[in-house]
């Protein structure tokens, strides 16, 4: 490739200014990292490169005369972030804002260029500075002056554009007309499930949300048993009362942990609401706890889970119900994997079951 | 109790054998330091040995695993017998600590 005197005296300055492109990536990227993490936002990814050698002089040869000094040309250290959700990409767009030095005149909203009956490249870029309050090295004041290129898009953005720039076309009015019109078709498509998962996630959230007003509002029976009321409910400790009895027999520490395991024993025993949950608490504790009793006492044992409450809640409405051996090692089977010890174990509780006049 | 740890590969093997109780569970806990600090481990407990288990046992057992998960590592208790298996069960640990 021949380069005119003017982007070869680019070229020279780039070269001379490697380690400190490479610092500026660098410390971008922290920032970037540490801002997601502070802020509870999940990414796909966030990466970053400096141009190489070959794709700077590749842009000089095409528009060499564009550029007055190589700090005309903003893309040379670029970061992307790319998002699950188009709607976390005017999100993070905030964060940056507050974050880096936005030069603006630069700065440009793909998705707000396309037409409205065009489809493709959607993505934002920023053109930032590093400011000094984020960032400083007296030896290197270049880092807080040298800008770089954010993009910020949605994962099947990226795979688009991905896909269009593995076409081998530098800009897409080199690709003839008739893949060119393939690939915005793809975008259209990618733009309406990028749109698509962005509705199904804020209706899953509100759905959540009603479930939790609608679990503390105590209308059980109006709850119908699913895996987000069933932890909604849990939430409300509702078998905090018989795990502290449990723990009493022994002094023991109550260890917290999750009673989700058992979720899938209540579909078993066909309860449909969380009114039937509530029932089984309210009409089998009291077997529940005479079974810890004669488990626990004498043991010595000092330390229980939480869980230990809603399983012998389901040990005892499985016996009430007449399932007998049978139900408890399937109850057993479904939280454990299938073994020979579920079904001793469930003859032995059966037994202590029948002993203690529990069933 | 007697315990031997053997590093085989990137898995590490533990072996229980006897009664873990309040007589020897600080010795246990001093044992399995090694365990608490390597990244990533890949632990198995092979528990065909161990005959009892105490609640300091249990808690021993939890803080290792809670050790073990916040490294990126994993840790299954395997071959205990019905002895140990019911204070695990009673106890509601079985849900809890990973057993095979």
């Amino acid at each position: 490739m021949k380069l005119d005197m003017h982007c070869e005296m680019i070229l020279d300055e780039y070269r001379e200014r490697i380690p400190i492109l490479n610092k500026i990536r660098e410390v971008v990227l922290d920032i970037l990292q540490r801002t997601m993490k502070e802020n509870n936002m999940v990414v796909t990814a966030i990466e970053g490169r400096v141009k190489t050698e070959k794709s700077l002089a590749g842009k000089l040869e095409l528009k060499g005369n564009k550029y007055h000094t190589i700090d005309d040309i903003t893309d040379i250290v670029g970061v992307r972030i790319i998002t699950f959700f188009s709607d976390e990409v005017d999100q993070i767009a905030a964060l940056v804002e507050r974050m880096f030095e936005i030069d603006w005149d630069n700065s440009v909203d793909k998705r707000k260029m396309l037409e409205i009956d065009r489809f493709g490249y959607m993505s934002l870029h920023y053109i930032c500075r590093i400011p000094k309050s984020l960032y400083e090295d007296p030896q290197q004041p270049l880092i807080n002056e040298i800008r770089f290129e954010l993009q910020m898009r949605t994962a099947l953005q990226h795979v688009w554009a991905n896909m269009q720039h593995d076409t081998g076309y530098k800009s897409e009015v080199e690709i003839p007309t008739e893949h060119q019109r393939s690939l915005n078709r793809l975008a259209g498509i990618l733009e309406l499930a990028d749109e698509q998962f962005s509705r199904i996630r804020k209706e899953i959230n509100d759905y959540r949300r009603n479930v939790q007003s609608l679990v503390a509002s105590g209308n059980f029976d109006d709850v119908p048993l699913n895996g987000d009321t069933f932890r909604s409910y849990c939430q409300l400790k509702p078998f905090q009362r018989l795990a502290v009895k449990i723990a009493t027999i022994n002094q023991a520490e109550l260890y917290e942990d999750s009673p989700m395991p058992y979720y899938q024993v209540l579909l078993r025993l066909e309860m449909k609401t969380i009114g039937d949950v509530e029932r089984m608490r309210s009409e089998c504790s009291e077997g529940a706890y005479q079974l810890a009793l004669i488990q626990l006492a004498g043991t010595g044992l000092d330390i229980v889970a939480y869980s230990v409450a809603l399983q012998n809640l389901c040990i005892v409405k499985i016996l009430k119900l007449g399932f007998g051996v049978a139900g408890l090692t399937s109850m057993f089977n479904a939280i454990y994997g299938e073994s020979a010890y579920n079904a001793q174990r469930a003859d032995r509780i059966f037994q202590q079951a029948i002993r203690s006049n529990l069933i | 109790m007697d315990i031997t740890i053997k590093n085989e590969g990137e898995k590490t093997l533990v072996t229980l054998n006897g009664r873990l109780d309040t007589t020897n569970a600080d010795q246990f806990q001093a044992d399995i330091q090694p365990l608490m600090t390597s990244p990533k481990p890949d632990i198995d407990i092979d528990c065909s040995g161990m005959t009892y288990t105490s609640s300091q046992g249990l808690r021993i057992f939890l803080s290792l695993q809670k050790s073990v998960l916040a490294r990126g590592g994993k840790m299954v208790m395997l071959n205990m017998n019905p002895q140990v298996k019911e204070v695990f069960d009673i106890t509601g640990f079985s849900n809890i600590i990973a057993i095979r």
